[in-house]
Parts: C-alpha cells; sequence; structure tokens
C-alpha cells in the first residue's frame, strides 16, 4: 500500500543484496576491508548526489547540472586558502544553482531537461575557468573529514547518514516534504489545495544543487585535490541510481530507501567490474544493460493508476 | 455611526458575504462569463446552474481564485476582495469542493484532508496532529476511512467523500460544491446534504453547483440560472416548478429528455455473455445484449457492474468467460475480451469510459483527430485522414456538436459535446455494439436528451447498447431492459417501461429487509 508513494519493491531492494552475494561469492578480496572501506568511499560520493536527484524527481523534475556542480564545488574549495570560505563560498554557489535552475523551470516553464542542461554547461566552464588541471590545496583538517574514522567507523558514512538522515526529515517530518510529494503526483490538484506549487519546485531544486555542493566537498577532501571534470559522469549516474531504487521519473513516487539502494547497487557493479578485471568500458555497457532490465522487471505504474 | 456600525445592523442590512458585479471572463478568444452580477446571502444554498458551458465553473473559479476576472469586481462582506491564488481564497474564508478530483492519490487521506493547512510548526509538520484532526474530521462527518490509507487505494465515491470532506471541515464562511454528487452513491449524497444542511444552520453561505433538479429543488433555497456566460435569473427555488427552471436553464421549453423506446420488438443477440467471471474468485454474470436494445446495468456503487464492463471491453482482463458475438451479418463467433482491448475493437465493440480525461479523448488534439482516430484505425501507415473529411463532417452534424469548428481541442469543448465526440468515434469506426459508462456524467440538461437521442438512434439502425449508470432515473428513461447487479451476480432483469426506482433500489440492496433497507437510505 506504501509502495504507492515510495516505489519500493522486492526488485529495488534485492538488486544490492544479489550483488553483494555474487561478488562475495566470485571474487574472494571483494569482502576484504581494505576493498568495502573503498567501495563505500566510492559510494558516498554517488548517494549523496542521487539523494538530490531523488528530491527533484518527486516534483517530476530531472537535474543534469549536479555533476558540473560537484566539479566547481571541488576546485572552489581547492583554489580557496581558508576552507571555510571555500565551503561557504561552495554551498551558496549551490544555491543559487538550486535557485536559478528551479525559477527556470517553475516560473520560465523551461523544460528541466534544458534548464538544468544549460547550467551544466555554464558551471562545467566556469569550472575550468577557475582551476584548469586537477592540483589545488585541500587543508589536511578537511582530508581527515573524508578519510578518517570516527569512533570506529569510516567517516563516509558520517558523511552518508548525515545527508540520507536530512533528507528524510526533510520528506517525511516537514511540510515541504509533504508538498514535494503532492506537487509531483499532480501540481495542478496541489495547487487547487493551497500549495505553493512554484515555491516547492524551487526548493527541490535548492536541495538537490546544495546536496550536489555536499558531494563535491566530499570528493575533493577524499582525493585531496579539485578536479574540473571530477562530477562529469554523476550527472547522469545519479538519474540512472535513482531510477533503480525505483523512483519515478513522472513524479510523486520515491524514498529515501530507494535512493540509497539504487546508489549502492550502480556503486556494486562499478567495483565488482574493477575487481574483475573486465575493461572499463564494458562498464558503461553492462550499467546500460541493467537499468533498462530492471526498470522493466519493475511494476511501472504511474501515480493514480 | 462609528466605523464598526456595520457588525452591528440587522442581519437583513449587512453586506451580503460575496457579492459579484459586471464579472467578466474570456479564455481568448471564447468568452466564459459576460456581466454577470449575483449576491449570496448567509445562511442559505444557493444554487447555480446552467447548460453546458453555460459559465457555472468558471463563475465559482473566480470565486476560488482558480481564475482571475477580466471586470467586475468581487466583495466579500462588503469589501472589494482580489482573489489572486486559490491559497488566498482559502484564507478569504472561502472553500471549495471542486468538480474535478483533487485528491492525490500517493498522499495518505489524512495528508489529503489537510493539505495546505498542515498544523505545523515552524515548517515541521505535526504527524500527531494531523492524524487527530483527521480522525476527528472524518468522525465528525460520518465516514469511515483510515487515516493512514493511501487515497489511490480508495475507490473513486470514497476519494470524493475525502474531497468533500476536505471542503467542509475547513473553516470557511462560504463554501463551494461543484458537482459534488456525481460519483457518489446514495448513502454518500445523504450524508453529504445532511452536512449541507448543518453548515446553512451555521449560517454559512454555500454555493451549490449542479445539473440535477431534484437535488436543486430539495436542497437549494435559491437558484441562479446561467446561459451562455451571461445571467438569465436568481428566484426562490420555492417560487420555480421543474418546468420552469429547465426552461429558463435550455431558454426553450422542456422537450421529453428521453427519446420514446423502439415501437419494434429487439433483433437478434450482439453479445450473449454466457459466462463472464472478471475476477478470480468472485461471482460470475450472465446477460444477453440483443441489436436494436438499449440495456442498462445499475447498482449500488462497488457491486461489480463496473467490473462486468470493463471486462467485455477488455480494460480488466476477466478470469474467465464464454461469450458468443454475433456479427451484423449474423455470422456467430465465440468472443473473448481477454485477447485485448484492441481485438474488442476490431470486433466492433467500442467502450465510451466514464473518464472521458483519462481514458477517453486526447485533450490536446482536435475535435477532427479524436473522432479520425475511429476511421484511422486499423488501416496503413500512409492512409490520411483528409479523405475522411466528409464524414467527419457527416458525424459532427449528426452529433450536433457545438464547436467553433472541427479543428478545436476536444480539451476547450464542456462535458457534452465531449461525450458526444466519444460517440462520433465509435460512429466513425462503424461499431455496432457500444459499451458507455456514466453516459451523462458532467453533462447539462440540453446535452443530456441529445445523448441519449443519439444512443436511441444507434440502436434504431441495428446497434445494440450497454449502459452503466448510477442514476437509476437516467437507467429508466433510457433503456428498454435493466439489469440489477448485486455482488458481481445479476439479481433482477426489468423491463423499463415498468420498473420503479423503488422497485430497482430494492433489488440492489437485498431480497430481504427490503422496506427496512429503502426507507434508511
Amino acid at each position: 500500500m506504501r509502495s504507492i508513494r515510495s516505489g519500493i519493491s522486492v526488485y529495488t531492494l534485492g538488486l544490492p543484496v544479489l550483488l553483494v552475494v555474487v561478488l562475495g561469492l566470485a571474487i574472494p578480496s571483494f569482502l576484504a576491508p581494505q576493498n568495502l572501506a573503498n567501495v563505500s568511499g566510492q559510494i558516498t560520493a554517488l548517494l549523496i548526489v542521487t539523494l538530490g536527484q531523488m528530491v527533484v524527481a518527486l516534483v517530476a523534475g530531472i537535474d543534469l547540472s549536479v555533476g558540473s556542480v560537484i566539479s566547481l564545488a571541488s576546485c572552489l574549495v581547492a583554489t580557496q586558502a581558508d576552507p571555510l570560505t571555500g565551503v561557504a563560498l561552495a554551498l551558496l554557489l549551490g544555491l543559487a544553482v538550486g535557485l536559478v535552475n528551479g525559477a527556470g523551470v517553475a516560473l520560465a516553464g523551461i523544460h528541466p531537461l534544458i534548464m538544468t542542461l544549460s547550467t551544466m554547461t555554464f558551471l562545467q566552464g566556469l569550472a575550468f575557468l577557475i582551476l584548469p588541471i586537477p592540483g589545488g590545496q585541500i587543508p589536511p583538517s578537511l582530508r581527515e573529514l573524508a578519510n578518517g574514522t570516527l569512533w570506529g567507523l569510516p567517516q563516509p558514512l558520517l558523511w552518508c547518514a548525515l545527508c540520507a538522515g536530512a533528507v528524510a526529515l526533510l520528506l517525511h517530518r516537514t511540510r515541504l516534504g509533504l508538498h514535494l510529494f503532492a506537487v509531483g503526483a499532480n501540481a495542478h490538484s496541489a495547487q487547487l489545495n493551497g500549495v505553493r506549487t512554484a515555491g516547492v519546485v524551487i526548493a527541490a531544486y535548492a536541495v538537490c544543487s546544495l546536496l550536489a555542493v555536499v558531494s563535491g566537498i566530499y570528493l575533493a577532501a577524499r582525493v585531496a585535490a579539485g578536479d574540473p571534470s571530477m562530477g562529469a559522469a554523476f550527472g547522469l549516474e545519479s538519474v540512472t541510481a535513482v531510477a533503480l531504487g525505483g523512483v519515478q521519473l513522472t513524479g510523486g513516487v520515491g524514498s529515501i530507501v530507494g535512493a540509497i539502494t539504487g546508489a549502492l547497487s550502480l556503486g556494486l557493479i562499478t567495483n565488482g567490474i574493477n575487481l574483475f578485471g573486465v575493461s572499463p568500458f564494458l562498464r558503461g555497457a553492462f550499467t546500460g544493460a541493467l537499468l533498462l532490465v530492471a526498470v522493466c522487471v519493475q511494476r511501472r505504474r504511474s501515480v493514480g493508476l | 455611526m462609528s466605523d464598526d456600525g456595520a457588525a452591528r445592523l440587522p442581519r437583513s442590512e449587512r453586506p451580503p458575504p460575496i457579492e459579484l458585479r459586471s464579472m467578466c471572463k474570456a479564455f481568448g478568444p471564447v468568452v466564459a462569463l459576460r456581466d454577470v452580477s449575483l449576491v449570496g446571502q448567509a445562511g442559505s444554498v444557493h444554487a447555480i446552474t446552467g447548460e453546458n458551458g453555460a459559465g457555472k465553473s468558471t463563475l465559482m473559479k473566480l470565486l476560488a481564485g482558480v481564475h482571475a476576472p477580466d471586470a467586475g469586481e468581487l466583495r466579500i462582506d462588503g469589501r472589494v476582495v482580489h482573489l489572486h491564488s486559490p491559497a488566498a481564497a482559502r484564507r478569504a474564508g472561502i472553500s471549495t469542493v471542486f468538480q474535478e478530483l483533487t485528491v492525490l492519490p500517493n498522499l495518505t487521506v489524512a495528508e489529503n484532508l489537510l493539505l495546505g493547512r498542515e498544523p505545523t510548526h515552524l515548517g515541521w509538520l505535526g504527524r500527531g496532529a494531523m492524524q487527530a484532526e483527521a480522525r476527528a474530521v472524518l468522525a465528525r462527518i460520518g465516514i469511515e476511512l483510515d487515516p493512514q490509507r493511501a487515497c489511490g487505494a480508495l475507490s473513486i465515491g470514497e476519494q470524493q467523500m475525502v474531497e468533500i470532506a476536505k471542503g467542509v471541515s475547513t473553516d470557511a464562511s462560504v463554501f463551494i460544491f461543484d458537482e459534488p454528487t456525481a460519483p457518489l452513491n446514495r448513502a454518500e449524497v445523504d450524508k453529504l446534504e445532511a452536512l449541507i444542511g448543518a453548515l446553512k444552520a451555521q449560517g454559512k453561505l454555500i454555493f451549490y453547483i449542479s445539473h440535477r433538479l431534484d437535488e436543486i429543488f430539495r436542497l437549494c433555497d435559491t437558484v441562479t440560472v446561467l446561459k451562455d456566460g451571461e445571467w438569465v435569473a436568481t428566484e426562490p427555488v420555492s417560487a420555480l416548478s421543474a418546468d420552469t427552471l429547465i426552461t429558463l436553464m435550455v431558454g426553450r421549453p422542456l422537450q421529453a429528455l428521453f427519446p420514446p423506446r423502439a415501437a419494434t420488438p429487439p433483433g437478434e443477440a450482439a453479445l450473449d455473455v454466457r459466462r463472464l467471471t472478471p475476477v478470480a474468485g468472485d461471482a460470475s454474470a450472465s446477460l444477453l445484449l440483443r441489436r436494436g436494445e438499449i440495456v442498462g446495468l445499475g447498482g449500488l456503487e462497488g457491486q461489480g457492474q463496473r467490473e462486468i464492463m470493463r471486462a467485455l471491453a477488455g480494460v480488466l482482463k476477466a478470469a474467465d468467460c464464454d461469450i458468443v458475438r454475433s456479427a451484423r451479418d449474423a455470422r456467430s463467433a465465440p468472443f473473448d475480451p481477454r485477447e485485448g482491448a484492441v481485438r474488442v475493437v476490431q470486433q466492433g465493440i467500442g467502450l465510451i469510459p466514464e473518464d472521458r480525461k483519462l481514458e477517453g479523448l486526447y485533450m490536446d488534439l482536435s475535435i477532427a483527430d479524436n473522432i479520425g482516430l475511429g476511421v484511422l484505425r486499423g488501416l496503413g501507415l500512409m492512409r490520411r485522414a483528409r479523405r475522411d473529411r466528409a464524414l467527419l463532417e457527416r458525424i459532427a452534424a449528426q452529433l450536433q456538436l457545438r464547436a467553433r469548428d472541427l479543428s478545436q481541442d476536444a480539451g476547450e469543448l464542456s462535458g457534452g459535446n465531449q461525450q458526444k465526440v466519444m460517440v462520433g468515434r465509435w460512429l466513425a469506426a462503424g461499431v455496432d455494439t457500444l459499451l458507455i459508462e456514466q453516459p451523462t456524467r458532467g453533462v447539462d440538461v440540453g446535452a443530456k436528451a441529445e445523448i441519449y437521442g443519439l444512443l436511441r438512434e444507434f440502436v434504431a439502425q441495428g446497434g445494440a447498447v450497454l449502459v452503466l449508470s448510477s442514476d437509476l432515473l437516467e437507467l429508466i428513461g433510457l433503456c428498454d431492459r435493466i439489469l440489477m447487479v448485486r455482488g458481481g451476480r445479476i439479481v433482477g432483469d426489468v423491463p423499463a417501461a415498468s420498473a420503479s426506482e423503488e422497485a430497482l433500489l430494492a433489488l440492489a440492496l437485498a431480497d430481504e429487509p427490503v422496506a427496512a433497507k429503502a426507507a434508511a437510505i
């Protein structure tokens, strides 16, 4: 019954479990602590973006600009002498990008694909302008935040938990969260009920961009450098993860659990391919095929049917 | 006199809660309202009625903040007000139950009830308070629904009751109901009428938009009639008879709403449904539909009549069936709707669904395209619709469509004209058996008679029609025979000529304590 809203099915939950079992059995080194730490480090960045992408998908949108936001955020942090200034600048940037994306979609009526494609291209250019080649300085304090451990747990896990917890609170404990689902199911009906739909859509894009910034900061801290093409793959990967997680791109259906399982599945596939020693080019082909299969097996339903 | 003198005036001299002055509204070139003025008094139920496209819904949408008027002014309690949004109208004390369901399927009953006015603290939802408030609202109104249930899992009638509960539970002084009873069964209609009575007793102003004369006479104190976007009359209901009201609405004397039944007995069978089990494990139904007759399917909501219809149309995949289909040339063959809706249509059976917007018409396509779909079916890729222009023109004339021309979008048409376009599509396709759900839902009196006439003409030319309707009077007036459905079974086969509402209702309910239950309804 609740799956009318969450989109969670046996497949969304089963896929990551299946992948862990298969990888664990087939490749002994998969379960080695070193590899697990490596995988969770990789998945963290994807998961944080995916959470944002899911929020935008809830209002039937799509945000392709997250990749460029990640890159630009990493460059900003890496080129500022003071890490706090860098982080603050990056967050401000994320807020601005989200507001522009949201306003373009909700107020100017531009299709989300075109709107975020424009900002994606624009921001990518800016990133190369600020930092033409990977490099820059990341202070040790920031690096520690992404690579160390806290209370015996790897730090990346903390980033995941904080972001997922924050988005969960947003979705289920705030009025905005309820309105995201309402607008995604039927914007017109929501408006007739007094929901300010434009504001809700703008907020969704802002949340998404802010999470992309967080992901960018995390990545910069993790690799101890800024990189103008660091996030390039994340735009489409986050959309893939969202779809794998049972989130409907037509709006109104999605969940935190879906975003997590989606990102987890995609990250595990990447890791598995690496461990198998298969050509990284095949990874793309494999992911594409898997996405198609996963979306086909999941019983697709638009809201209301 | 002091500034707040108005509040101390005797009631009759207080400014009315709602006053509309010379309201005008046009959508592009189409004028929806022209110079309409209206006064609504507190403690009264004010009906707004009129034919399709008369402007009733537009007028109410101006009050509900959905549209802004082009000219004219709205006064609430004597003060001029501009409503920019539905939220603004709500803040101004106007609560609306819209004609289209605005219940969101992915939200729970409680969330839907309180959407837009959630109990919050600095943006944080009070989930507990929401549950409690929803429970209280449902209890007060007498609806037994779990507030935690997702609305998408409810029946249309239940969703409409949620919609009504949402409107009624708002702390407002003006309530608007736009055709609220269409998807409701009798028990639910009674609940609604009790609610409206209670609101009236509290001194609220209620605007009630309806085509249904019986509702206007039973519920309302005053009636305003609109026609073609203009004000025709505002009268106390007690001063009117049904005939005079219809004359005001239609602008011409009342012709018989229903066409005469066929004088000749029905012909060969078109569909012989020997056994049909729509849902595995449920009851099976059997029925016979002959050429030249209109057969009605009636019953209380959710008794399985809709499933029978949908299974026959191939929309719902039946669990089991044994059906013989006879074509116009009297050749018979087994017919299995489980092969899918496309095969069903190819065998000359067309469905006109209840939800025209979702399942019937392409609202963004022209009338010509919507009708032409019937002709294009099954033809080669290169076939162009142009050749069929003459056919389309002929059908449009037969339908008595009220539209600018055939290139007008179906979405711009009134409910009655949309329904005619649906009929036209199947006429163009040369279908000889029509399955039609709620043929006149959201259709005004004038267009109703025309649609009934179209269906009668269709069977007179050798077609057969199976009608599903929740309006017993419609079934009695339109059909030749009425099949009453209860628990998925056909429990009665009544000639419409001798049917009465009471007898049909008794069949719909149960055999034994008929009188008691009928009295309770």
